[in-house]
């Protein structure tokens, strides 16, 4: 119930950010915005760059390999204004991350929201992914 | 107990805050819609045969124009972004995604291709395809509602609407007369204007075909503006620039259409001291079109990917990465190329810093 009580404000707020905000540099139609996946990485570049930005990701898998993932997200002046830059990240960090998934299946898709280490979530959504829900899918 | 509160509190901040742009965009404000009291268009008092003809009309009745000098001249310092516009309102009924499109507004060939367009975007959620994905510039009319970050520099002769997008630069020349010596179109085209006391009077000619978003109608190579830009100011300190703009085009419409389109302060960007960099697209695009026609992305590791910021072509030379702060690395392509890719560089292999 407390969980609840903790994450339920902060998906709606989520939602109606990224409700928003979407930009439009191109069509997110590569995206499956109706499915929502957790999973936690290591980050390896945090690339803030115009027109959007993209995260990379490694994922460990099942087997101990690694797969890296790739995530795009909001443009610079978008992020900024929810207090996000370009050193928010570094690389090493251990977070966990929501996201909507590519269509096609490879590693990759349009970044929700992140965690860092110390529980604090961010809002790195554009139009490819609501961000409205934590999906049933696990890691 | 008391971090749940304080959660609580902060979401219903944030609820309250971005509540406003999502009605706004009901309510045919997309793009930062919302602020200050709610767009009316003000179209012109008479039809007028063409842009050109309505300029001259809005120039006579300003008996040619006021001469501002560098000390008089509307100043509309630092950073701006969108506050929302109502040009979906005139092709849309309710003006909203719910909505359907308006008949007898777009001439049938242009009706026809828009129908697919809101087909997909309310259909599918997504228009397959933007032709800003191929890294071209906004262009007329989207200009005056991309997001990222304008300025706006007035000078008695000139003025510059710059936005970071691209970077796109609409160069305005006050008291003169148009001119085309290229023999073709371009994506902003040629503007000229006069002032009219604190109101900036333009006519844009010679524009490439482009549209006013990817879920709104194309425009034709014979669309044309005449636009006339206020700063005004209301209750409660707000400022606002108000763009009242009317857009001919004979192929694309019946007859011409009027919008107002909106900017406010950026002050979130400068309190959080943002500096403009200059970028664009093609550095770090890896859009392409599938085979069905349906955009998406070339990954790291796969041929095709454009790596925005790794080596230069000289990556044995010290110095030549573009992450030097960071100085990460991404695989270099192993596997083959995507098809209609619309990138060709492929700058993965490890750099000295």
């Amino acid at each position: 119930m407390k969980r609840l009580l903790i994450s339920l404000p902060l998906a709606l707020a989520a939602a109606l950010l990224t409700t928003s905000v979407a930009q439009a540099h191109h069509s997110f139609a590569m995206f499956d915005n109706k499915t929502f996946v957790t999973k936690s990485g290591t980050i390896v570049r945090w690339a803030f760059n115009n027109p959007h930005s993209w995260l990379y990701l490694n994922v460990k898998n099942e087997d101990g390999s690694e797969t890296l993932w790739s995530f795009e997200g909001g443009g610079p002046t978008g992020l900024i204004q929810r207090g996000i830059t370009g050193n928010t990240f570094k690389p090493g960090d251990a977070v966990t991350f929501m996201y909507c998934p590519l269509r096609d299946g490879r590693p990759g898709g349009a970044i929700g929201w992140v965690k860092l280490a110390d529980g604090k979530a961010l809002n790195l959504a554009d139009g490819g992914c609501t961000g409205t829900e934590e999906s049933p899918k696990k890691p | 107990m008391k971090l749940t509160i304080s959660r609580w509190r902060l979401a219903v901040g944030i609820i309250v805050l971005t509540a406003a742009p999502m009605l706004a965009l009901a309510q045919g404000g997309g793009f930062g819609g919302g602020y200050g009291p709610p767009l009316k268009v003000i179209p012109p008092t008479q039809p007028f045969a063409s842009s050109e003809a309505h300029y001259q009309f809005l120039l006579s009745q300003a008996k040619g124009g006021t001469q501002h000098t560098i000390a008089s001249v509307p100043r509309w310092d630092g950073l701006w972004v969108t506050a929302g516009n109502t040009h979906m309102e005139i092709f849309i009924d309710g003006g909203n995604f719910s909505g359907k499109v308006r008949e007898g507004v777009l001439t049938p060939a242009y009706e026809k291709a828009f129908k697919e367009r809101w087909r997909q975007q309310t259909e599918e959620g997504q228009v397959h395809y933007d032709r800003l994905g191929r890294c071209e510039p906004p262009g007329m009319p989207r200009f005056l509602l991309e997001p990222y970050s304008h300025e706006f520099i007035n000078l008695p002769t000139e003025s510059y609407l710059i936005n970071d997008f691209g970077p796109s630069i609409r160069r305005v020349l006050i008291g003169k007369q148009h001119s085309n010596l290229y023999g073709t179109h371009s994506w902003y085209g040629d503007t000229i204007g006069f002032w009219d006391g604190d109101k900036l009077v333009l006519n844009t000619k010679y524009l490439y075909p482009a549209d006013f978003t990817r879920w709104s109608p194309m425009t034709s190579n014979q669309f044309e503006t005449v636009e006339v830009w206020q700063l005004k100011k209301y209750a409660g300190g707000i400022e606002r620039i108000e763009v009242q703009a009317t857009f001919y085009d004979k192929y694309a419409f019946v007859k011409p259409v009027s919008a107002v389109y909106a900017f406010r302060h950026a002050v979130d960007l400068e309190q959080a001291d943002y500096r403009v960099n200059h970028w664009e697209c093609d550095q770090t695009n890896n859009n392409f079109l599938d085979d069905k026609g349906v955009s998406n992305f070339h990954l790291p590791g796969e041929a095709g990917f454009n790596d925005g910021r790794g080596a230069t072509m000289f990556p044995e030379l010290p110095g030549q990465t573009r992450d030097p702060i960071y100085n990460t690395t991404l695989p270099a392509a192993t596997t083959p190329a995507q098809p209609q890719s619309t990138t060709t560089q492929s700058t993965t292999k490890g750099a000295k810093p």
